[in-house]
Parts: structure tokens; C-alpha cells; sequence
């Protein structure tokens, strides 16, 4: 150590490299031996903003304050190649940091770039010979080209794995036959252009078609990516200048040339990652920053020269972009697992896993109560068809019973023209065989034996009707005429009961909308009712009377009877099924009375009325007004 | 008085028009004069020819019924046998008009033959009536020809008292007891106590039937 100083304050700078080489080898830099800073001077070959160089640095920078020992001043300088170039310029920057960094002189250069590495080690006598120089992000070809390194120079070189790139396009891109590679015009651009076409004939054997767009303006790649067809991939490492001259960053012309591409792009840097590339073999700058970093933190500590000098080389990773392997269809199965993948947005379970299972729960909940719900209106739907139809089995069952009731009525009203018929067809055989001639009055007989025919037919005809189990209609018909069809047998009837029956029909007739049979039934009902009030009285009060009365979109009939009434604590039970005054009776006919009014849109109410004797009030909707109300109730 | 040989004379009395008119057919064909009546009243509205027929009446009609009318008849003097029509017969209707005297009770539709035999047993039974009202009428005349002491001596001989008893509780002689029971004998025509009896009990139903 006493040795090393002395020699630089006394020698200066002209001690041999061996000499430096063997102190550097043995002993820390003085920097390390005295604690003051230690400055690192990083000479970068391209502009600051480069993605390469800002990656690089960060990861550089990093790796220098996370080492041992005193705080490191670091400097960045960029000789910003290939946009200034020329001995001319090479010679004034070197004048320029000799001039800035005299009073600063850099215990380690970094250089970044095989650029920045040649000029360092060009004009290496010029500026601070005894610095040892590390480099970063140098191809590994390019060590080949330069003459053999001093030992103190050392670092770890990089190699752009385009290849690997493109066999894992293959991969992920069975279907594709064409591969488009472009590059630009600037040396740099014409040495990545060199490699490929090196490669070509090794990609002639996976690729029906390799296509090079090579030193083209911008304008005219842009248009043939446009096109491409849909079974192609580009791959592109960018260029710094197109065939127009015009200069980029890679990452600037690989950015426009991914934004026109029909086909997916791959690319060699990491730091394209995110601009729509899918990805490939790339190097970690950052990661090649720190080993730099790292480098020259055992540089510093005078120990490194083993590490240091190490000819590996920094590691390609498969970097994928997530967003394009999902646009581009690849088999995510074909991604190794050692892939760095980016943008990989967390899928739904991962990101929101109690969400979704309250979400799924309720959505489970919510079919179970929904199936449930169904399962319940199918049972419900199958009760009321049930109930409707047990309904209508007792409202026909009602019928035929009363119309057995009237069977006396019935009989009468047929037996009453059958006994004309017969008397008259007997009349006239007595006539025939007195041989006497009387054909005009055989004529007479004869019509009326048609005549009373048809009243007998026409007797049964309404009565089929009435016992007929019939489908519930729901049909405009005349009221008059319906009552008119039931009036002769209740007539009948009522004179079988020694009563008389008074039937008032309005004029013109009421059209009502409803089933014909089932309001006959509630007249038959309520008159049979009335008939039954009033059975006890001398046969001169048995009176009973039906009105129809039409008032506005209302029909009214009205049942009146001369009886005694109804007793108040009978009123509210009237129309409950099983409820009778009767000893003989069901209980069911009033009850039906409401039902079948009830279904029919209308109302039925029971008063006694001024002059003794009950009054049944039915009010129903007449046709027109709720003309088509309530079609599905029996 | 009436006269016994006028040729029989039917009432038809029923609501229902075509079946009157058919039952005057057939009547009318069958030989016999007859009347028609739309109801009870119609009936009761003209006075009745004192003449042999009978009644065709149906049980249930608007207003006063057949039944009705079967009661009223005798108020009004009328004797003529009913044969009853009905379109359903029910029991106790039949019971009751038949324990009212009727002839017949026939269903509709009535055959011919039934109806023309019913009338025929309803003219018999007019004839036998008539005949009784005539005996009845007779006898009521012989017997509004005793005196009063007559009918006295009557009573007790149908009574089965014996002249002397009679005499005593009229306290006049057995002799005139005698004499007054020969003019009783003579005077109704009977020939032995016996048939005073007879004559007596004859004369007591008609009063009362």
C-alpha cells in the first residue's frame, strides 16, 4: 500500500500497465485505503435516455450503494454515438473529461458499450491511465475484435441471443411460415443485419419464406407490415436510422413498426417489453448495471480480478409480454415456466378470490331460490288448475242435481206435447177408419202432432244443455233468450209447487259476455231458492219473481219472493257451502250462486225486501264493459 | 128436471192448449160431445148443463189447481165424476184426489183406450150417481109427505121400540100407534117394519151425502 502510493505520487503516470496491473491485483485502490470517496467515472457509448443505458444505470447505481465501505461518486458521461462520431469529436471529448475530471480523477471507469469500451481503452493513455476500466453491455464479439485486453480491464460481456428469439417464435407460432426480419441502416444496424443473414440459411430450414426488410425507410416498412399475411412473425433487434436517414432509438422504430404490424413482433431487449412486442431471449440491463456494479465494488475493494475477469457471459431470459401472448392466441401451456412474464393481469380467482366466492355463492343461492321458486308456481299452477277443476266437477255435479229436482217440471213439459201428439195421432186414426173424408182437418192434426214434436225435442234440447258437461265458454250471448230457454220448466215447476213465477225481461234484450249455461244455473238456483221460501205459504202467496234490469255497463237480476225472509243471523253465512234452512237441502246452491257469479266478474247480495220476502241481487258486467275479463276462471 | 137420455157431455179442463184441442179430437172421433176449458176458473164461469158426463181435469194448472176445483165442485151444485190427467204423477196428489171421490187418475200421455175406458166407467159411475140422487129425490118426496106425529111414530118404530112403548112415551093409545105406523107404512111404501128401516137408513145417507 505505501508502495502504491508512493509510486503513483512519485512516478506519476507512465508505471507500466504490468506494474499497475500486479499493485491493482494485490491492494485496494488508495480510494478504499484513505475512506474518502471513491469516484467511478461511467462513460456511456450512446444518449442519456437510451432505455439500455437508464436501465443500466439504475442497476449500476444500486449495486454501488448497496456495497461496503465509503459513499462512491458516480459520474455519467455519453459519448452519444452513433449521432456524433469521428476521431475529431472523439479527441475534443477526450480533452473535455480530462479537463472536467482532473481534479476529480476516477478511481474506475465504467464503460458502457463496445463503443464506450474501445474509446476508453483508445485514448485510455490520454485520460486516466491508472483507472481500471469495467465493462458493461459489450457483445462478446466485440472483445473478439479488439486487441487483447489488459488485466485491468475486465467485465462481463453480453451476447444478443437472436436465435433462441426466433426458435421460440417458431414455437409458439406453429401456423407461421414467413418471418420478417428488419433492421436499419446505421453500423450498428448493418452489424445486427449481418448477423441474421449469417443465421438465414439455419432459418431457411424452420421458415418456408425469411424475409429481410433491411436499410428501408420507415414509411415503406410501416406499409409492408400493414400487409403482412396472417401467418407471418417479425422480428426486429430496432434500428438507429432507416433507409431515409432518419435516426431512432431502437426502441423508438421498433415501437412505430410494432404499431403497424399485422403479425406479432419479437425483439432482443427487455426494454422493448410493454410497447406492444410479445417478447423473447433478452438481456436484463439493469441486471448487466448491477454485475458491472458489482464488479467494480470488488475493483475497489482490490479483490475482483477473479469474478471480474470471468468470460461468461450475462444470461438471456425468455421475457414474454402477457397482453400479446393472450392478442396473438399462444398456447400459454408453451411458456416456460422460467419466462419473466409481464402485464400478467391476475386473473379473477387471484385477484379477487373472496369476491368471487361470495359472488358465486350468491348467484347459488339465488338459482336455489329461483329453482325453488318455479318448482313452487308449477305446484301452485297444477293446485289452482286442480282446485279450478274440481270446481267445475261441482258446479256441473250441482246442475244435474237440481235439474233432477226439477224433474217433475220436466216431465210435464214433455209429457204435455207428447199427450197432444198421441191424442192427435189417435184422433186421426179414429177419423181414417170411420172413413169418413176430412182432409182438411186431418192436415190440422198433422201440423200439430209437427208442432208439438218439435216442443217436446226442443224441451230435451235445453236440458241436454243444461246437464251437458260442457267447456266453460266465454262468449257474448243474449240474456233474454237464456232465460227464456229455463223459463218454461221453472214455470213448470212452480206450478207443480202450487206457486206462480213472474218473469220481467228487458226490452231491448241485454247482450252480457260470460258462459250462458252457468248464469241459467244461478237463475235456476235462486228460483228454486225462492220457490223453497215461500212452499209453505197458502198457494195464492207463493209468488216469486225474476226481473233483468240493464243499467249503465250493468246487468242486474233480481229474485224476489214473498216468503219470510231471511233472519238477520243468517244473513252472513247465506252464501257459505253447507249451509241450509233446509232440512232436505245441501247447502250448496247459493254457494255455487256466488261462485259462478263471482267468476263472471260479478257480485251477489241478499236483502229482505220492502214488503216481505227476500230479494237476491246479482249484478253482473254487461258486454262491452269488461268485455273480456277473466277468460281463464271456471 | 134433467133429462136422462141427453146424450153425455165431456169437460176437458187444462191449460196447455194443443193438448186440449188434441183431446177434443179424440173425443170428438170417439163420439162424444165435449167441452173445453182453459182452467178452473173458465170452468166455474158458465153454469154447468145438467147434463151425464164427466170431468177431465189436469192436477196442476195456473191459478186454482184440479184439486182446487174437485173440492169447489160440490159448493157449486156440481156432481159430475172426475177422471184426473197428470203429466207426473206423484203419489200423494193421486192418493188425495182419488180419497176425493176421483174416477181416474191418468198419466200423460193418456192412450186411447185407457182414456176412453176411463170415461166410460166415469159415465157408468154418473149414471149410478144420478140414479141414487133420483131414489133420494123420491124418497125425500114420500117422506115430506108423513105428518108430524107420523115421523114421530117413525123414529121410534125404526128405533125398534114396540107399539105399546111407543104409545107410551107419546102417551096416546096402542091403537092409534098402529094406525099411524100403517099410514107411514102406506105413504113411503114399505111393506114390513124391515123395510121402513131400510127406507130410513136410505134417506138419513142421502141427507148427509
Amino acid at each position: 500500500m505505501l508502495f502504491a502510493r508512493m509510486l503513483r505520487s512519485a512516478a506519476g503516470r507512465i508505471l507500466c500497465l504490468c506494474c499497475l496491473a500486479h499493485a491493482f491485483a494485490l491492494a485496494p485502490l488508495a480510494a478504499m485505503a484513505d475512506h474518502r470517496a471513491a469516484n467511478v467515472l461511467v462513460i456511456y457509448s450512446n444518449g442519456r435516455l437510451l432505455p439500455a443505458n437508464v436501465e443500466g444505470d439504475r442497476g449500476l447505481r444500486e449495486a454501488l450503494s448497496g456495497g461496503a465501505g465509503p459513499a462512491v461518486n458516480v459520474f455519467d458521461e455519453f459519448l452519444d454515438i452513433p449521432r456524433f462520431s469521428g476521431p475529431a469529436y472523439l479527441s475534443a471529448v477526450t480533452t473535455y473529461l480530462q479537463q472536467k475530471y482532473g481534479s476529480h480523477p476516477p478511481d474506475v471507469i465504467v464503460a458502457g458499450g463496445a463503443e464506450a469500451l474501445a474509446f476508453a481503452l483508445e485514448h485510455r493513455a490520454a485520460l486516466f491511465p491508472d483507472a481500471p476500466i469495467v465493462h458493461m453491455s459489450v457483445p462478446k464479439a466485440n472483445l473478439g475484435t479488439l486487441a487483447k485486453l489488459p488485466p485491468d480491464v475486465v467485465g462481463t460481456p453480453i451476447e444478443f441471443d437472436f436465435d433462441r428469439t426466433i426458435e421460440q417464435a417458431r414455437r409458439w407460432h406453429p401456423q407461421a411460415r414467413r418471418l420478417v426480419l428488419v433492421t436499419g441502416a446505421a453500423a450498428q444496424d448493418r452489424a445486427w443485419e449481418a448477423r441474421l443473414r449469417d443465421a438465414s440459411p439455419r432459418l431457411g430450414k424452420d421458415w418456408e419464406t425469411v424475409e429481410f426488410l433491411a436499410g428501408l425507410p420507415t414509411s415503406a416498412v410501416l406499409r409492408h407490415l400493414e400487409k403482412l399475411p396472417g401467418e407471418s412473425v417479425v422480428f426486429t433487434p430496432g434500428y438507429w436510422q432507416d433507409g431515409e436517414g432518419r435516426r431512432f432509438t431502437p426502441r423508438e422504430s421498433t415501437q412505430a413498426l410494432v404499431a403497424a404490424s399485422s403479425a406479432p413482433v419479437y425483439v432482443p431487449f427487455n426494454t422493448f417489453v410493454g410497447i406492444g412486442v410479445v417478447g423473447g431471449y433478452m438481456l436484463d440491463f439493469e441486471g448487466i448495471g448491477r454485475q458491472a456494479g458489482r464488479t467494480v465494488n470488488e475493483v475497489l475493494h482490490g479483490a475482483a480480478s477473479a469474478s471480474a475477469a470471468a468470460t461468461a457471459t450475462m444470461p438471456n431470459v425468455l421475457n414474454v409480454d402477457w397482453r400479446q401472448v393472450r392478442r396473438w392466441g399462444i398456447d400459454e401451456r408453451a411458456i416456460p415456466d422460467t419466462a419473466v412474464v409481464h402485464f400478467r393481469e391476475p386473473g379473477l380467482w387471484e385477484a379477487h378470490r373472496l369476491e368471487v366466492l361470495l359472488a358465486v355463492c350468491v348467484v347459488l343461492l339465488q338459482t336455489g331460490l329461483i329453482a325453488g321458486l318455479i318448482v313452487e308456481r308449477r305446484r301452485r299452477k297444477l293446485a289452482v288448475q286442480a282446485e279450478q277443476k274440481q270446481r267445475f266437477e261441482l258446479v256441473h255435479a250441482s246442475r244435474v242435481a237440481v235439474v233432477g229436482e226439477l224433474t217433475g217440471a220436466i216431465a210435464h213439459e214433455i209429457n204435455q206435447p207428447l199427450g197432444a201428439i198421441l191424442s192427435n195421432a189417435e184422433a186421426a186414426e179414429m177419423i181414417l177408419a170411420s172413413g169418413a173424408r176430412r182432409p182438411d182437418e186431418l192436415r190440422q192434426i198433422l201440423a200439430d202432432i209437427r208442432r208439438d214434436d218439435l216442443r217436446a225435442s226442443e224441451v230435451i234440447r235445453r236440458l241436454r244443455a243444461l246437464l251437458a258437461k260442457h267447456q266453460v265458454e266465454h262468449q257474448r250471448f243474449n240474456l233474454n233468450e237464456a232465460v227464456g230457454d229455463v223459463t218454461s220448466i221453472l214455470r213448470a215447476e212452480a206450478r207443480r209447487r202450487g206457486a206462480t213465477l213472474e218473469i220481467l225481461l228487458p226490452n231491448p234484450a241485454v247482450t252480457m259476455v260470460g258462459d250462458r249455461i252457468q248464469i241459467q244455473q244461478v237463475l235456476i238456483n235462486l228460483v228454486l231458492n225462492a220457490l223453497e221460501a215461500v212452499a209453505e205459504l197458502p198457494e195464492p202467496r207463493r209468488r216469486v219473481s225474476v226481473e233483468v234490469e240493464k243499467t249503465a255497463g250493468r246487468v242486474t237480476l233480481l229474485v224476489r219472493d214473498r216468503g219470510t225472509g231471511i233472519a238477520p243471523d243468517q244473513m252472513p253465512r247465506l252464501f257459505d257451502s253447507f249451509f241450509s234452512t233446509k232440512s232436505t237441502g245441501m247447502g250448496l246452491g247459493l254457494s255455487i250462486v256466488r261462485t259462478l257469479v263471482e267468476a263472471h266478474g260479478g257480485r251477489v247480495t241478499a236483502e229482505n225486501g220492502v214488503d216481505g220476502g227476500a230479494v237476491f241481487r246479482v249484478e253482473l258486467p254487461a258486454a262491452g264493459a269488461n268485455g273480456k275479463k277473466k277468460r281463464e276462471q271456471t | 128436471m134433467m133429462d136422462r137420455r141427453a146424450p153425455p157431455l165431456i169437460h176437458v179442463i187444462d191449460d196447455d192448449e194443443p193438448l186440449r184441442t188434441a183431446l177434443l179430437r179424440l173425443l170428438a172421433a170417439a163420439g162424444f160431445e165435449a167441452q173445453a176449458h182453459a182452467s178452473a176458473g173458465d170452468f166455474l164461469l158458465y153454469p154447468v148443463p145438467d147434463r151425464p158426463g164427466c170431468l177431465l181435469l189436469d192436477v196442476r194448472m195456473p191459478g186454482p189447481s184440479g184439486l182446487d176445483l174437485q173440492a169447489a165442485l160440490p159448493e157449486h151444485g156440481v156432481g159430475l165424476p172426475i177422471i184426473f190427467m197428470t203429466g207426473h204423477a206423484d203419489v200423494p196428489t193421486s192418493v188425495r184426489a182419488m180419497k176425493a171421490g176421483a174416477v181416474d187418475f191418468l198419466e200423460k200421455p193418456v192412450q186411447r183406450q185407457n182414456l176412453l175406458d176411463a170415461i166410460g166407467r166415469a159415465l157408468v159411475h154418473d149414471e149410478r150417481l144420478r140414479r141414487e140422487r133420483d131414489d133420494r129425490d123420491r124418497l125425500r118426496e114420500r117422506f115430506a109427505l108423513l105428518s108430524p106425529r107420523e115421523q114421530e111414530v117413525l123414529e121410534q118404530v125404526v128405533a125398534g121400540k114396540l107399539n105399546k112403548q111407543i104409545a107410551s112415551a107419546l102417551q096416546v093409545s096402542e091403537r092409534t100407534i098402529k094406525t099411524l105406523r100403517a099410514q107411514c107404512m102406506d105413504k113411503l111404501g114399505a111393506t114390513s117394519a124391515a123395510e121402513l128401516g131400510i127406507l130410513v137408513e136410505r134417506m138419513r145417507r142421502g141427507s148427509e151425502g
